[in-house]
């Protein structure tokens, strides 16, 4: 029997989509036709997000599109990860816009488009789908990037993310192009029921595999397909740096967790879990040194990115309920925290063509406090020190790998930490022990800016001490995920 | 009223509070975190007296579930081995804010929060009874110390910061792993998650593991304790940090290391411990010796007391690994007889500092004219430190010694070469400094100690002479407890009391092992 195309119920089932797509255009449209209003398209953005987070309750479960885009509790979770980066995106970027003075609704439509190409990927079952909705959210993040259009810096951002992206989203077609050669399907599904009695030793797979994990791994910027990020980061508007380091790689770990899944009776029989252990390490250890020698604070926390997508990774070496949990904790905490950390840097007020170096925050503990303790949160929730979220999902990560037998990872995650408290408190010294030089701007923040702060600050810290109801919801979705 | 969290949490509802204060209101600053400090003292008493003798286990128990996922609990206990560690943060903290009032004038308030942040922290580490609540409240002492050494500290904070930030989590990251990974033992034997530090007791590895595991755990204690060679961070340390983060530094948080060895490694790896024992005293002896040695040459007061303090602490793991009652007993009261001898000695050498912004003995000669009350008190505390009969001092290391001597009698002789030691370093010092004609004229006319000072000795130096003289007050609290924690670590057959409950395949290597020895 031919499924129809469209199920009952298909409509509510993309809600949040929609009301994402429609409230980017009416936000184009709205800067287009009345200029004056560009004040309310941040705030307005905010309330789109906001709807769109009220929208996701109203979504019934199930699988629509014919078997290719599935809406269950995991999805849910992430997509609130989504929505969660994008609101404190925007309300980092609203005064920063403001200030550069290149406020515009199609910022803010951008980011709602891209929220929906993530959405796309963390919903598809179908790898098409998943390049779509990857595609949608590069294309964002290439204007998104390039949107500093003045700044030399923003635009060699965007020219080199778009050439290794392009390069990325290619390996990643070809390697879904091999796979469906093999299982004669492209939607995981069905590639799943193949790989379960597939033949380990055939070397088509193993390229497939190689060829989808270095796009894949391009978009995580893990070592060794991460030059692009310190210099896409440092040249970027810094909110956006900060919405990218979190949330494409959120959205392309849920897509990798589920293909993981898929493949694991294969990846038994082969050394592929050791090829993600191996980029895993590479990543914990180049990330983690190399970011001691920056002095931009772009770029070290660039590197700060790779070193966690390390160790996002250590939990996906084996796929168990407990693994995509700690993946969904880890993220929603990484938004916090490293969307926080950007946002302390998107206030610093000097000419974004230049580096924004530790000098440029020197004293700030004393002169800002509560920037400078935001800041000084963040960089203790990054290094994993407890009372914060960064701990317990830390926790979460070494746990899911002792329980999977991953001890060496573990213990190279954690000798790699070691090492990242050098330079996360390196930043608190600047903040608190470091006279500012005369004449340094205070930075500008906000009404915007400084809640974004307080919900990244207060969210690190209830998270860090009241962690259970997030693990509830983390825990049962992931179980529910790997029920069929 | 649940007397333990009300004395844990209470620091730090008044930091928060504290946080809502106006810059510019220094004196209500100092005089309400003053407040919160002694009452949290006061109601501590309430523990004291709540504490019942005779028994050896938790008392004062309170728990709640927090992480049940994984068997995580806020869990609070208080037992005869950190009964006088939590008093002991608990007295200091107010002595260090009332000491450093008139001390400290840069950013007041951050001053303040930092220590009653870090009171709270202490006294969870001491109290908690899980082993990742422990863990945390371990490694948030960090945070507040860091910046008290960096903001307020010398000239060279910033490389003593960071230098004994990354010791001490260098440390405390592998024993994380450490924790998880014993964590997950339980659950594989007994299927059920749980990180209460008793439940763990005795929990099966294998002797391989158990001997990693002892040295993950080992390294995290040795660190802060500091043991020698791994010492270097302390000079460093305690030189740059102003006189209230020595105090605290010296008087508690290294006592977290000797309390990690008592409350963790000894009871969980109890075969390796009793292996790796003649390591852990020779580098305990070489501490002593060389510590004393060390401190003996040092120009600058403080880093002597500094390099005691590594002397004095050599004798509280000697203690701890020579593993017989008395020993342990003694190290235990040693651990809070330093805490009130070295406490004061850094008080002292601040109040000197404050006055005439100098350490040097060389710049100092013959100031018992001018400072006669200060004198007075500046040779309790270093008497004490020295260990003379009638002070608390004595009474801590001749119960190490003799202790210890039944069980490593070489070690133990050449450690008590350290009791000497320290008698020479400490007499050289005052006499340098106190006696003798006044050399320079500036020493003429040094301000004589002030009142808040006063009152802040006052209560070390009762404690140091109620100790020395009836010191049962303290060790009849302690002894269920130490014997119920040598059962553990002696007994022949203490796999069976955790395996009660365990599946038969996780028991059998256990069997296998016990038969072999």
């Amino acid at each position: 029997m031919i499924q129809p195309l469209l199920e009952a119920g298909w409509l509510s089932a993309i809600l949040p989509e929609i009301i994402l797509s429609a409230g980017g255009m009416l936000l184009i449209l709205l800067t287009a036709f009345s200029p004056r209003s560009r004040g309310i398209t941040g705030p307005l953005a905010v309330i789109i997000f906001i709807a769109t987070t009220w929208a996701e309750n109203l979504v019934g479960e199930g699988v629509y599109f014919g078997g290719t885009y599935e809406i269950s509790a995991i999805t849910r979770v992430f997509d609130l990860t989504f929505l969660l980066a994008g609101i404190l995106a925007a309300l980092f970027a609203r005064e920063y816009l403001e200030r550069e003075g290149i406020e515009g609704g199609e910022f803010y439509a951008l980011l709602l488009w891209g929220t929906v190409g993530m959405m796309m990927m963390a919903k598809g079952l179908d790898l098409l789908i998943v390049v779509l909705g990857l595609e949608i959210l590069s294309v964002c993040i290439f204007v998104l990037l390039g949107y500093h259009r003045r700044l030399p810096v923003s635009n060699e951002a965007s020219l080199k993310y778009f050439l290794m992206g392009a390069f990325a989203t290619g390996f990643i077609l070809y390697g879904t192009a091999l796979f469906y050669g093999a299982s004669r399907s492209t939607n995981i599904t069905e590639m799943a029921k193949y790989f379960a009695t597939a033949d380990a030793s055939n070397p088509l797979l193993t390229v497939a595999f190689i060829l989808l994990m270095s796009g894949f791994g391009f978009k995580l910027a893990l070592a060794p397909f991460h030059p692009w990020a310190p210099d896409v980061y440092q040249g970027a508007p810094t909110p956006v740096a900060g919405w990218l380091s979190v949330a494409p790689k959120a959205a392309t770990l849920i897509v990798l967790a589920r293909l993981l899944y898929a493949m694991a009776p294969v990846m038994a029989k082969t050394h592929w879990v050791t090829m993600l252990a191996t980029l895993s390490v590479l990543s914990m250890i180049i990330g983690n040194s190399v970011a001691i020698v920056q002095r931009d604070l772009k770029r070290m926390l660039a590197y700060s990115g790779i070193a966690h997508v390390g160790y996002m990774m250590i939990a996906m070496l084996t796929i168990s309920d407990e693994s995509i949990a700690a993946i969904a904790v880890y993220t929603i905490v990484y938004a916090l925290m490293n969307i926080g950390a950007f946002g302390v840097v998107s206030m610093l007020a000097k000419n974004q063509n230049d580096p924004q170096t530790l000098d440029d925050i020197a004293g700030l503990g004393f002169r800002r406090p509560f920037y400078g303790l935001g800041l000084a949160v963040c960089m203790f929730s990054l290094s994993g020190l407890p009372p914060t979220g960064g701990f317990i999902s830390k926790f979460y990560v070494f746990r899911t790998a002792i329980e999977s037998g991953h001890t060496g990872v573990a213990l190279i995650g954690i000798l790699t930490s070691i090492i990242s408290v050098y330079y996360y408190l390196r930043v608190v010294y600047y903040l608190y022990m470091k006279e500012a030089p005369d004449g340094t701007a205070v930075p500008i923040g906000g009404v915007f800016a400084t809640g974004a702060l307080a919900i990244s600050v207060i969210g690190i810290l209830i998270i860090g001490i009241f962690p259970t109801p997030l693990f509830n919801m983390a825990g049962n979705a992931a179980r529910q995920f790997l029920q069929h | 009223m649940p007397i333990l969290s009300t004395v844990l949490w209470l620091p730090i509802v008044a930091a928060l509070v504290l946080g809502f204060f106006p810059r510019q209101a220094a004196g209500a600053i100092k005089g309400f975190g003053f407040a919160a400090s002694l009452i949290t003292f006061l109601l501590s008493l309430g523990i004291v007296s709540g504490f019942k003798e005779g028994v050896a286990g938790y008392q004062l128990v309170e728990l709640a579930p927090w992480i049940p996922q994984w068997g995580i609990s806020y869990s609070l206990g208080v037992d005869g081995i950190s009964l006088w560690l939590v008093m002991l943060t608990t007295l200091l903290t107010p002595v260090v804010l009332l000491s450093s009032w008139n001390a400290i004038h840069k950013y007041p308030k951050e001053y303040v929060i930092s220590f009653l942040v870090m009171e709270a922290a202490m006294i969870g580490v001491f109290l908690a009874t899980d082993l990742v609540l422990f863990y945390i409240f371990f490694e948030l002492t960090l945070i507040p110390m860091y910046l008290v050494i960096g903001v307020w500290g010398g000239k060279n904070r910033i490389y003593a910061a960071i230098k004994f930030f990354i010791f001490t989590v260098t440390g405390s990251l592998l024993m994380l792993l450490g924790i998880i990974y014993i964590g997950f033992q339980y659950m594989h034997a007994t299927g059920r998650p749980s990180f209460a530090i008793a439940d763990l007791y005795g929990v099966g590895v294998t002797p391989y593991a158990q001997t990693l595991l002892f040295f993950a755990f080992s390294l995290a204690f040795a660190i802060k304790v500091p043991l020698f060679p791994l010492h270097t961070w302390l000079p460093d340390a305690h030189v740059e940090a102003p006189t209230g983060g020595s105090i605290i530094l010296a008087g508690v948080t290294l006592k977290m290391g000797t309390y990690g060895f008592l409350r963790l490694v000894l009871p969980y790896f109890p075969d390796a411990s009793i292996e790796y024992a003649p390591l852990f005293i020779a580098l305990s002896v070489i501490g002593i010796v060389y510590g004393a040695l060390v401190a003996w040459v040092q120009p600058d007061m403080k880093k002597l007391v500094a390099y005691s303090s590594v002397s004095h602490l050599g004798f509280c793991v000697l203690g701890i690994f020579a593993m017989n009652q008395a020993s342990i007993e003694g190290s235990i009261l040693q651990m809070v007889n330093h805490g009130l001898s070295t406490g004061a000695l850094f008080l002292l050498v601040g109040v000197l500092y404050e006055r005439r912004h100098t350490r040097m003995l060389a710049d100092y000669g013959g100031i018992a004219h001018t400072m006669p009350l200060y004198t007075t008190f500046f040779v309790i505390a270093m008497l004490s430190s020295v260990g003379l009969p009638g002070l608390n001092g004595f009474v801590g290391e001749f119960l190490i010694l003799s202790g210890s001597f039944q069980t490593a009698p070489i070690a133990t002789t050449i450690a008590s070469t350290g009791v000497i030691l320290a008698a020479i370093y400490l007499l050289w010092l005052v006499q340098r400094v106190f006696f003798g004609p006044i050399t320079l004229e500036e020493n003429r006319k040094i301000p004589e100690i002030a009142w808040n000072e006063v009152a802040a000795l006052v209560p070390l130096i009762i404690l140091m002479v109620w100790i020395g003289v009836h010191p049962n007050t303290f060790l009849r609290k302690m002894s269920p407890s130490v014997k119920q924690l040598l059962a553990v670590v002696k007994s022949e057959d203490r796999g069976k009391v955790m395996f009660a409950n365990a599946r038969p395949g996780a028991n059998s290597t256990h069997a296998e092992k016990g038969g072999a020895r």
